[in-house]
């Protein structure tokens, strides 16, 4: 009698997908601790480090979430996108345009305060969209590779967000940024004692709309068959190209909105770098989250915790912050080859 | 292999299975697909583990568990897809997985080999740049070269051209003729009259029969392996023709390559008729039904559909306006595979299974559970993934997607390719009863027996025009092999 066994199917149980991920986390953790032990540092210690300000403090646990909520908006963008068919990798370029045209509708015009934030919503909702639309209408009408243009877009981005902090949005001083955004636009701080905003409220609320669009919607049955089978989609009289056009506005708007959050939320001003690599991070999240748009939060609040921890650790074990970028990409590639596991069973008996 | 038993979650593929080959036979191993044939190959190959039972080899029992195990015991397979590496060269492939071999040795050993059988094959040409039929004998050569006693053939002949075909049998004759035993899986019955000398089978799981061939016609085999008296000879009722709901009218329609397929073809199809398109393959029969979908351009000419021009519409607004299309390719344009039944059954008509917003979850459910009932589709259960389903089940489906759609016209290509008899017989008799409740059939097809089983009228399309149009009740498969292969244009 055989101890492991060949499962004819993978088990695909809500159950065994939670512990192939736990045990991915944990054997990413075991290989990071010989990193930790390198530096001559308990381990145990690390971790403690690593997890204990981001998830077992009060103040915290705010900048957990302050870290999550663009995460969460990135990787939402991320499933639109890619379960539709549209590998689109271009959302550090939305969060700096999405950055940029909220602060340039707080600091340059004059809207009442009532609809600031809506104005500012849709103004950067609109410049993500269109920014990412365009890399859609070059693969829907002139089969160009989505994937490289878009990681191309992030340049030009960052090289409009580095023109204009250094120039027609700057603020006298040394730095290349512009002015603190007045109070009054600021995100409301929703937990007390914390620097938690609002943000974190409208990154839930765009998770529940997203998995009820792709879930419940005939327009999200239309993105998913177009993504999975463009053939099938045509057959079936759903327009393949308009479908990928929406896909990558709302990916788009989304990511826009992540930098709108972090603006108006955690920074309250514009400046070089703003981003800090989080359109990469949040692709991550989702692919950690396998896609799906729910699983997406815990995935987001994990990474987004590690990102504060990486500082505490640093500060109080004397390792340098970015052993957790190892110990994240690992998480990565272990729970993407955690699938083995579900490929095999256990035979006690 | 005596009383094999092996479990799938949720199907018995094999239950209390016998098997007997005889040194020096071809023993033909037939069943519908899903009856578990090739599960009991895979299982004396070492692919999958049996849950009870016993293989002997010579009357003593051998343990198998993996390929392995099976060659050292003299056991061989070939496997539908070839498992060649395409870059290697043909003495490469050979003593891939062999310890401590000498090329030019091996080189030597197979030439031999391939004279004394007859195969043809030079050692060191390269497999990518071998046809089809010639790759087969290089599996078989492979096979040999290992000294197999006992070769495997899964559906050898699916891939292969006529000519191909006569070879491949000459070679599995004169191989038997030296002792091997031979095992073919296959589900075609003309090919086991003509080659094997006993025949096994099986359905649902089980052995059915085992007789000699000898003692055996296509109608019992075929009576066997469904389990029923099939019927390929329809009864067509004899009914009037309607008016004109589809007409096309002098189309042309270009390639990818931007080369004329369709060239100036015109049609009608009547209510309450079955227009047959028959061609050989590649003479624009899948350009015409995707012209007429729109899922391609039409360069030139028109498509109306009851009396309304649709040529440039969408393919939606087709689906709208009374069409429905069972594409050639299942599992590519057909069906989304890596979805469920029930997904699949409402494409093309997701907004109509709504509630307010949101699509109609119970609705969607109580739509496929008819579809499968209906339409017989065997399927574990509605949230079985479509591409888990065999080619006659996945086309149920598709057929009878496109059929509870209820539009006015259906057009339909090779509806049946690479289906069993079962699965034929029910395809068939669901384009006759459309045909019967007053639908505009237009059925593409490459299978004259098919057209001439089904149509009231056929039209022979050669190098994207139609050459003649046949009443089907006068013509012969004589005449339409002719016409299809350009030979005689008169009608």
């Amino acid at each position: 009698m055989k101890l492991i066994e060949r499962r004819v199917s993978p088990a695909d149980s809500p159950l065994a997908l939670a512990t192939a991920m736990i045990i991915a986390v944990a054997a990413a953790m075991l290989v990071t601790s010989l990193l930790f032990t390198l530096y001559g540092a308990n381990p145990l210690k690390a971790y403690f480090a690593l997890f204990h300000e981001p998830f077992a403090t009060w103040r915290g646990f705010g900048y957990t979430l302050v870290r999550t909520a663009p995460l969460t908006l990135i990787a939402l963008g991320t499933i639109l996108s890619w379960r539709s068919g549209f590998g689109y990798l271009g959302f550090e370029g939305c969060f700096v345009l999405g950055a940029a045209a909220t602060t340039w509708l707080a600091l340059f015009t004059a809207v009442p305060s009532w609809a600031f934030l809506p104005l500012a919503l849709s103004l950067s909702f609109t410049a993500g969209a269109v920014w990412a639309g365009g890399v859609a209408l070059v693969r829907a009408r002139l089969g160009g590779n989505e994937v490289l243009i878009s990681l191309m877009t992030n340049y030009v981005a960052i090289l409009i967000l580095q023109y204009l902090v250094s120039g027609p949005m700057r603020a006298p001083g040394s730095v290349p940024q512009t002015a603190l955004l007045p109070r009054a636009k600021w995100l409301p701080f929703i937990l007390h004692g914390t620097r938690a905003h609002a943000g974190i409220l409208l990154a839930l609320l765009v998770t529940v709309v997203v998995w009820m669009l792709l879930r419940k919607t005939p327009l999200g049955y239309e993105l998913i068959v177009s993504g999975l089978n463009p053939s099938a989609a045509r057959y079936g009289g759903i327009n393949v190209g308009a479908r990928l056009v929406i896909a990558a506005f709302c990916a788009g708007g989304l990511g826009a909105w992540a930098g709108t959050v972090e603006v108006l939320g955690a920074q309250h001003r514009l400046m070089d770098g703003i981003s800090g690599g989080v359109g990469f991070t949040g692709i991550i999240v989702a692919l950690l989250g396998r896609l799906n748009p729910l699983a997406v939060i815990p995935a987001a609040v994990l990474y987004g915790g590690m990102t504060v921890g990486a500082n505490a650790m640093q500060r109080r074990a004397g390792i340098p912050s970015s052993i957790t970028f190892i110990l994240q990409s690992l998480i990565v590639l272990m729970v993407l080859a955690s699938d083995i596991f579900r490929r095999y069973r256990v035979k006690l008996s | 292999m005596r009383k094999i038993v092996k479990r799938f979650p949720g199907v018995v593929a094999n239950c209390d299975v016998d098997l007997t080959i005889e040194p020096g036979e071809i023993h033909a191993l037939l069943g519908e697909n899903g009856a578990g044939k090739s599960t009991l190959m895979q299982i004396l190959y070492g692919f999958h583990s049996m849950d009870s039972g016993s293989i002997l080899i010579d009357d003593k029992p051998v343990e198998i568990h993996s390929p392995k195990d099976a060659i050292a015991l003299g056991i061989g397979m070939v496997h539908q897809e070839f498992m060649l590496v395409r870059r290697f060269s043909v003495v490469e492939n050979t003593v891939l997985g062999l310890k401590g071999f000498n090329l030019g040795e091996a080189a030597r050993r197979l030439r031999s080999l391939s004279n004394q059988h007859h195969l043809a094959i030079d050692p060191f040409a390269q497999v990518q740049h071998l046809p089809i039929g010639v790759q087969q004998r290089v599996e078989i050569l492979k096979l040999l070269y290992r000294d197999a006693s006992l070769l495997i053939l899964d559906e050898p002949t699916a891939v292969l051209t006529t000519h191909e075909k006569e070879q491949l049998f000459r070679v599995l004759r004169g191989l038997r003729d030296q002792g091997r035993s031979i095992v073919i899986v296959t589900h075609k019955l003309q090919e086991i009259l003509e080659l094997a000398d006993r025949v096994t089978v099986m359905r649902d799981g089980r052995v059915v029969a085992a007789v000699s061939t000898r003692q055996t016609s296509e109608q019992e085999l075929a009576r066997l392996m469904v389990g029923r008296d099939v019927n390929l000879r329809t009864q067509r009722v004899p009914i009037e023709r309607g008016r004109a709901v589809l007409r096309i009218d002098g189309l042309h329609v270009r390639d990818e390559a931007g080369q004329d397929k369709v060239r100036g073809l015109s049609l009608d199809v009547h209510a309450g008729e079955i227009v047959g398109i028959a061609g050989v393959d590649g003479n624009g029969q899948s350009q015409l039904a995707e012209a007429i979908m729109h899922l391609r351009p039409a360069h030139q000419g028109s498509v109306f559909l009851e009396d309304r021009e649709v040529t440039r519409l969408t393919v939606a607004q087709h689906r709208a306006l009374g069409l429905s299309y069972v594409p050639a390719d299942r599992r590519h344009v057909g069906a989304i595979t890596e979805m469920p039944v029930a997904e699949n059954a409402i494409l093309g008509s997701q907004r109509k299974h709504t509630r307010g917003l949101f699509l109609d979850r119970q609705r969607i459910r109580e739509h496929a559970e008819k579809l499968i009932a209906r339409f017989g589709v065997r399927a574990t259960s509605i949230s079985t993934l479509a591409g888990k389903l065999s080619g006659g089940n996945l086309q149920k489906l598709i057929l009878g997607r496109e059929i509870l759609q209820d539009r006015a016209a259906m057009v339909v290509e090779q509806p049946t390719r690479g289906l069993d008899v079962g699965a034929v017989e029910s395809v068939w008799l669901e384009l006759l009863r459309e045909r019967e409740r007053g639908k505009a059939i237009l059925l593409i097809s490459a299978e004259l027996e098919e057209l001439m089983n089904l149509a009231d009228r056929i039209a022979v399309m050669f190098e994207g025009r139609i050459v003649g149009i046949l009443d089907a009740a006068s013509v012969t498969t004589e005449k339409l092999g002719l016409m299809i292969s350009g030979l005689s244009a008169d009608a």
